[in-house]
């Protein structure tokens, strides 16, 4: 899981040092992963095999204590993966650290959100599962694990397939596979208590360089876009006026 | 990286309208980059596809034609790796769909590349290649240059412009690639008819928390759409109360449009949605109320009841439609 700015906020940028604005924007999970927390915790009371969900995570160890909201949920514990070296990662260097964090604990399936709300790519599910040589079944909005086999309906643009893939794989899931729990009492409470491991890239073994320096992309510039300003508003005196001041935009703005 | 290679994603034996924005680009960048311009096309109706691609100014179409390999991401990766290994270093075009994301970042972890996604301008400067992204819905404009030897830039759909033009692209046959994949598709269902996707859509028709229920997405906005020539999209509250499904959503949780007209019916334009959509080029709103937060940032906002322009304005779009016809 991810930590992100709050979607709820209006984020902005400042216009001087070019970076997000961060004061008064607080800092949540990212929202596209509690789908694939709920699924996952909801596949483990299904199989109620000993089966444990754990939740890795690669943030700052000032995220604690969202990492702790996802326990609270009824995960069994986490790991962060958290180290300066990794500051300035791209998608290719987090798929690359997360891979090695996740293979390090051990897994049979891997459970991801399809994007995040901050940078948006939709491209992590896709490479960790490379790295980690595994099958991934992305856009899943209904998953269920059986005799060694994991099976989704994936998404696509006009319906969904059913795929399926034997385990160890990788799944990314979308809002429509699972409505978040709220935590409860006893979770909060509970969740206090479960452990939270730390790695450094020390622990990695990692033989690619990481972070800034082995970032695949690097920013040139980060710009404002342009400002969208307040346009017409126009009162309809009936449907066939409101109808028609549309078309005449529409053909002033060669649309039509 | 000097050679540019566009993965062409097809349905019904029919290249997606991305791909051929990609086949497009490919040839523009490779031009600045002094390199040529590939075409990468997997499945069953491959040679088929080869052949629309054919009319694209490309100077080689790679063919899998296997149809073992329909609707499966692995072995398109492979096929990209081939001839992205002949290639030598090379940017790679995929569009930004649910596909194009998934074997473009697969191909990018193999080969240890830089991704850009979301992508609506490509630069060359000095013979590096950067990207143009949006990024926090279109709050700021990154620009990223690639730093290694191969790259993917996954574009958005409608940015870029499909140019057919002499087209003199050798077809290459890949060899079969000879390997089975562990993930089985067990079948597909198509739940709704074959139309563009919001994301693809030159005009999309969206409707939100005003529209009250399920019925108007099926009837007046489809209908509005269908005139206009374009797709349904829904905010987050139609979408939560499950009046349509989640695909259709716009906005943060959902799927960021830029359409050339996006018309936003009774939806208010929160932050959530805002993001989603405001890079589109022209915003038109219906609402009942004329303070909502949609019309500081609405080319146009027309105030009055939604259940009754809508079907006017399908009808008077399709009388002007008449004229020119």
């Amino acid at each position: 899981m991810k930590l992100v700015p709050d979607t709820n906020a209006d984020k902005r940028i400042d216009p001087a040092t070019k970076r997000l604005v961060r004061s008064g924007v607080e800092t949540v999970l990212n929202p596209f992963d509690e789908y694939a927390i709920e699924a996952g915790l909801q596949l483990k009371e299904k199989l109620n095999d000993g089966s444990t969900v754990t939740i890795v995570s690669m943030a700052p160890e000032s995220g604690k204590e969202i990492v702790r909201k996802a326990l609270a949920m009824g995960a069994d514990n986490a790991v962060m993966l958290s180290d300066q070296a990794l500051a300035g990662s791209d998608v290719w260097g987090t798929a690359y650290a997360l891979a090695a964090a996740i293979r390090k604990g051990g897994f049979d399936l891997v459970l991801t959100g399809t994007q995040s709300t901050d940078a948006n790519t939709g491209d992590l599910p896709g490479a960790l599962a490379e790295y980690l040589g595994v099958p991934g079944l992305t856009y899943a909005r209904k998953i269920e694990v059986a005799d060694g086999r994991v099976r989704v309906q994936r998404e696509t643009e006009t319906g969904y397939q059913t795929l399926s893939a034997p385990l160890p794989a990788l799944a990314s899931i979308t809002k429509s596979a699972a409505e978040p729990r709220y935590p409860s009492l006893k979770g909060i409470m509970g969740a206090k208590k479960k452990e939270i491991a730390l790695l450094r890239v020390a622990d990695l073994e990692l033989t690619k360089p990481v972070g800034g320096d082995g970032a695949k992309v690097e920013l040139l510039e980060l710009a404002a876009p342009p400002v969208r300003g307040k346009g017409q508003v126009v009162t309809a005196a009936d449907a066939v006026d409101g109808a028609k001041r549309i078309i005449d935009f529409l053909k002033e703005r060669k649309l039509l | 990286m000097k050679n540019v290679i566009a993965f062409i994603e097809h349905k019904n034996g029919q290249a997606r309208r991305v791909s051929l924005e990609a086949a497009s680009a490919a040839r523009t960048v490779a031009d600045l980059l002094g390199g040529t311009a590939h075409a990468v096309i997997v499945g069953g109706d491959a040679a088929a596809v080869a052949a629309q691609l054919a009319a694209y100014p490309l100077d080689a179409i790679h063919v899998l034609a296997d149809a073992t390999t329909d609707k499966l991401i692995d072995p398109a990766v492979d096929a990209l790796s081939v001839v992205a290994g002949a290639a030598g270093p090379s940017l790679i075009l995929v569009g930004n769909t649910m596909i194009g994301r998934d074997v473009g970042s697969r191909f990018a972890a193999r080969v240890d590349a830089g991704l850009n996604a979301d992508v609506t301008e490509i630069r060359v400067d000095a013979g590096r290649v950067a990207c143009v992204s949006p990024k926090l819905g279109g709050l700021s404009i990154t620009t990223c240059a690639f730093k290694s030897d191969y790259g993917v830039a996954a574009i958005r759909p409608n940015v870029f412009a499909a140019k057919p033009g002499a087209g003199q692209a050798e077809i290459v046959a890949i060899a079969p690639l000879g390997k089975t994949y562990a993930s089985v598709v067990e079948d597909e269902v198509e739940e709704v008819a074959p139309e563009l996707g919001v994301e693809e859509a030159s005009v999309v028709v969206s409707g939100g928390r005003g529209m009250g229920g399920p019925e108007p997405f099926k009837t007046i906005l489809k209908d509005l759409a269908d005139a206009l020539g374009g797709a349904v999209g829904a905010s987050r509250a139609a979408v939560d109360a499950g009046w349509i499904s989640h695909g259709h959503q716009v906005g943060q949780t959902g799927k960021t449009v830029s359409p050339q007209l996006y018309i936003a019916v009774g939806i208010s334009g929160a932050i959530q949605h805002k993001v989603g959509m405001r890079t589109s080029q022209t915003i038109v709103a219906i609402n009942k109320d004329g303070g909502v937060p949609i019309g500081e940032f609405a080319d146009l906002l027309v105030v009055g009841d939604a259940f009754a322009i809508v079907p006017e304005l399908a009808k008077q779009v399709r009388d002007a439609k008449a004229v020119h016809a």
